[in-house]
């Protein structure tokens, strides 16, 4: 039985339900500090005067920075590498205030409670500045410059044209327009940023954390600090989650490790929950306005569309977002005649960054929500119209290479099959029938997606792993690559177990030290199974090869002729074989050479698709919206862990849920303060709210670039899930919501004008 | 001040300021970092252990006020090699991603368990609606509770 495919038991997850396991806050090192930092009142200022002497006086604080005592660098929010994706506009701690919450100072003291104290002993006065706290305002003609590009652009626009957009539009039976908005979800992960600063005596450090992405930490710790890449030393064992947010830095990093210098002890900085929203990342709001041709057909003759992000008080991921998020609008349905204007704009808010979907959350929305306008306008059905649209084998995919397969309309035709479409109304898995005076509304809608794997080609990536087989034959995978919790350090060993033929319990995977793992761009853009697990696979059949040839002269056959399965070196077709173990073991006075091979990977990028199918029900007196079942159909190349890929794609429909019904950051459009930065006034989706969620999983458009076809799945679920909501709820009441998150008062309301 | 309790199991005396709460002196002072800090105010469950059997948002209970109690956390409740009926379903069915929700929410099973061996699914959702995971969409925890139940078992 292959290894592949199969829901082994995740070793990870032994640690995880009996509390051994140990994240980034959970280190103590003797001696240790705890630092806090002290946030801004206001949402944009210089600051005048900041006066730290009661604080630096307090019994128990051992170290105080300011923007006067930390080096001045400018750096990029999130670094990666040779990217276009990220902005440098930022400084460890800038004279500048961009946004109310931003971190000021840092206090470093012998407990929390001191440091807590001692932010209320610094004394800050500021000049304040005018406050952008909207798009418009930062837009406006005279509007001062949040930073130093006068326009508040935090990059030029993106502009995408493919074929005649004018000629496709005088094509057009049916042209339709709209505006659609969103709102600020945030990725609320269960562990706080966290970060513990470690030097030693050689004036190497040492710096536990909670990132997905340890090489570029250590990459701009190095640059920020001026200290070479070979004295920083990033570790992350298991980490609470990401969701693409922490691929940042958030000050904290630099000013724990300069705590930690100056002080020369241990540092823990660990935010608060409310602190994960003001220093952590959103996804952008923003809005995008879309106007799509139709001919009577059902087929589209032109799109245009203009996406406006937000990115809050620093650009972070925000060319990455706009770019992605943009040019995404030249596919999923298929469109000679395009036009797209991206833009992505400073504001005094909270920092918008990258985010699971990745701004594809945001076009998509408009996109399969108009294309459900469309079908009605055509008179036909909503389904059928995206699927005769649905990109396919051989189109040209947002990233300028050809799809591979008929992934999108497999998964169309496949949910439409599983729900009974063209009979939804009666189908049997649907909960109730309707009828004409209860006030419980229910219809069905569906929503589509695509998304790539890897960041290619706004990143030229690169994925590196080395295998070593032991003397016992045993294996190690020394992967870069960080466990956020998806369970990939299993679906890599799955892959190079099922690539050498020995037992998933004979591999282990040693990561999370950048100081003993190959180097690695990080964990995300859904990459890491396709990438990881590809640069995997190449390095386990180069030891596969070494094996095979110490085994050719016991068993007196050329290594051609030899195959491994269940741990058994055998000859073709017949019963000769040696196991695995006997290949490798030392031999009468020789010793044994432990087998290695490394592998680099550059991978272009491959497409995942799905189709969301959605009941809901409207309660027209409350305005109250509830999903009461989501049938998922994911389209992933080849699934590896069975029971992780589904767990990806409950999970995002959960924070899509969220998304599109209740989550929303937010900011007072006065004053730019955060008014719900917490878990009781920003409203995720819990146990009781989470409806059943029925995934199939399909294999029908394998990817060669992938280890056995595979492609991601990370972030697929948590964009078709909103549109699907949003068309339900029109097949509920017959209104049209081009929003999230849409409300009860604006159900209620949208009842009223109908 | 001097907390004398009893520790998963064992009587354990500590030295703890007074105005630190159950989580803090379980993560710090009794060095079992296990149970999670997710919020520190009460709202997301990931610090839920059972005193005298109950379970509690640690992070809302101070240290000395479990002065005397039974005291559970999930260091307690199974190691590898023993794991709990809880423990070994949520590893079997795929009920932990991250994981940093993971043992409060196996010690709010175990307090549901323990009163409604064979609860509903839905009592299974009422019972955990105070822990929030933002991995799973609950669907994987759910199960896994079920399964632990007796109902699963026999």
């Amino acid at each position: 039985m292959p290894v592949i495919g199969t829901s082994v038991k995740r070793p990870d997850v032994l640690g995880k339900v009996t509390g051994g396991a140990r994240y980034a806050g959970d280190f103590a090192p003797p001696g240790m500090l705890h630092a806090k930092i002290k946030r801004s009142t206001v949402a944009h200022a210089l600051i005048k005067k900041i006066d730290v002497e009661k604080a630096t006086a307090y019994p128990g604080v051992k170290a105080v920075l300011t923007h006067l005592d930390v080096p001045r660098v400018l750096h990029y929010g999130s670094p990666h590498p040779r990217s276009v994706s990220v902005t440098r506009d930022q400084y460890i701690l800038d004279r500048k205030v961009r946004y109310w919450g931003e971190g000021v100072a840092a206090v470093a003291a012998a407990s929390e409670e001191i440091a807590e104290e001692a932010l209320d002993l610094i004394e800050v006065e500021y000049d304040e500045l005018p406050a952008m706290l909207s798009v418009e305002q930062a837009l406006a003609p005279g509007a001062p410059p949040i930073h130093e590009r006068k326009d508040n652009l935090v990059a030029d626009p993106v502009l995408v044209r493919r074929g005649d957009v004018e000629r496709g539009f005088a094509e057009a039976d049916l042209v339709i327009e709209g505006t659609y908005e969103m709102g600020r979800p945030t990725p609320a992960y269960m562990e706080p940023n966290v970060c513990v600063c470690q030097w030693d005596d050689e004036d190497r450090l040492s710096v536990w954390i909670s990132t997905q992405t340890p090489f570029m930490v250590r990459g701009i710790l190095a640059e920020v600090l001026g200290v070479p890449l070979a004295k920083v030393r990033v570790l992350v064992d298991h980490m609470g989650g990401g969701f693409g947010a922490k691929q940042d830095l958030f000050q904290t990093e630099f000013l724990c490790a300069l705590l930690a210098r100056q002080t020369r002890r241990p540092v823990r900085l660990e935010f608060t929950r409310k602190e994960t929203f003001l220093g952590g990342r959103s996804r952008h709001p923003g809005s995008v306005w879309l106007r799509q041709g139709f001919r009577r057909d059902g087929s589209i003759t032109a799109r245009e569309a203009r996406v406006t992000f937000n990115s809050g008080a620093y650009g972070s991921h925000g060319p990455g977002v706009t770019a992605v998020g943009t040019t995404a609008l030249t596919s999923l349905y298929r469109c000679d005649n395009v036009h797209l204007e991206g833009r992505c704009v400073y504001t005094n808010t909270p920092i918008a960054g990258a985010y699971r979907g990745y701004g594809v959350v945001q076009t998509y929305y408009a996109l399969d929500i108009q294309m459900d306008e469309a079908a009605e306008k055509l008179g036909v059905d909503p389904a059928e119209l995206k699927l005769k649209n649905a990109v396919r084998e051989g189109d040209i995919a947002p990233s300028g290479h050809p799809i591979v397969g008929h992934g999108l309309e497999d998964c169309i035709r496949r949910g439409m099959q599983e729900v009974n479409w063209k009979n939804r109304g009666q189908s049997p898995i649907s909960t109730h029938r309707k009828s004409g005076s209860d006030p419980i509304k229910r219809g069905w809608g569906m929503g589509c997606e695509m998304h790539g794997s890897s960041a290619y080609p706004g990143i030229k990536e690169q994925g590196n792993a080395t295998v070593r087989m032991n003397e016992d034959g045993t294996v190690q995978l020394f992967t870069g690559t960080t466990g956020l919790g998806t369970g990939a350090h299993t679906a890599l060993a799955q892959i190079v177990a099922e690539e050498l033929g020995v037992r998933f319990e004979d591999v282990s995977v040693v990561h999370g030290d950048t100081d003993v793992v190959p180097w690695d761009i990080g964990a995300f853009a859904s990459h890491t199974t396709y990438m990881g697990g590809r640069v995997a696979q190449m390095a386990a059949a180069e030891v596969k090869k070494k094996l095979l040839g110490n085994a050719a002269g016991a068993l007196e056959a050329s290594a051609g002729d030899l195959e491994i399965r269940h741990g058994v070196i055998s000859v073709k077709g017949s019963d000769r074989g040696i196991s695995v173990k006997e290949a490798v073991s030392p031999k009468k006075g020789l010793p044994s050479a432990q087998l290695i091979a490394s592998a680099t990977y550059q991978p272009t990028k491959s497409y995942s698709f799905a189709a969301h199918f959605v009941e809901v029900q409207v309660d027209t007196e409350t305005g109250l919206i509830d999903v009461l079942q989501v049938i998922p159909v994911h389209e992933i190349g080849k699934v590896i862990h069975p029971v992780a890929a589904a767990g990806q794609i409950e999970g995002g429909i959960q924070q899509g849920i969220g998304h599109t019904l209740t989550e929303d950051h937010a900011v007072d459009p006065a004053t730019g303060r955060s008014l719900n930065a917490g878990f009781v006034d920003y409203k995720m989706p819990l146990s009781m709210d989470m409806p059943p969620i029925r995934t199939i999983l399909l294999e029908t458009a394998p990817d060669p670039g992938g280890p056995f076809g595979a492609k991601g799945v990370g972030e697929d679920p948590i964009i078709a899930i909103g549109p699907a909501i949003a068309n339900a709820v029109y097949a509920a009441i017959g209104v049209r919501f081009r929003h999230y998150p849409i409300t009860p008062e604006q159900v209620l309301e949208g009842l009223r004008g109908k | 001040m001097l907390l004398k309790l009893k520790l998963n199991g064992q009587a354990r005396e500590l030295a703890v300021e007074p105005y630190r709460s159950l989580l803090d002196v379980l993560r710090n002072e009794a060095g079992l970092t296990g149970t999670k800090k997710g919020c520190d105010v009460g709202d997301c469950g990931a610090c839920t252990v059972l005193v005298d059997g109950k379970p509690v948002n640690s992070c809302l209970m101070l240290g000395v006020e479990a002065r005397g109690c039974e005291v559970l956390t999930i260091e307690g409740l199974g190691a590898p090699g023993r794991l709990h009926a809880l423990q070994e379903s949520f590893v079997q069915h795929g009920g932990a991603q991250c994981g940093f929700c993971t043992p409060g929410m196996v010690m709010m099973a175990k307090a549901l368990l323990d009163e409604n061996p064979r609860p509903t699914e839905d009592e299974v959702r009422f019972a955990i609606a105070g822990n929030i995971c933002r991995c799973t969409g609950y669907t994987k925890i759910v199960e896994a509770i079920l399964h632990a139940s007796d109902r699963n078992q026999r």
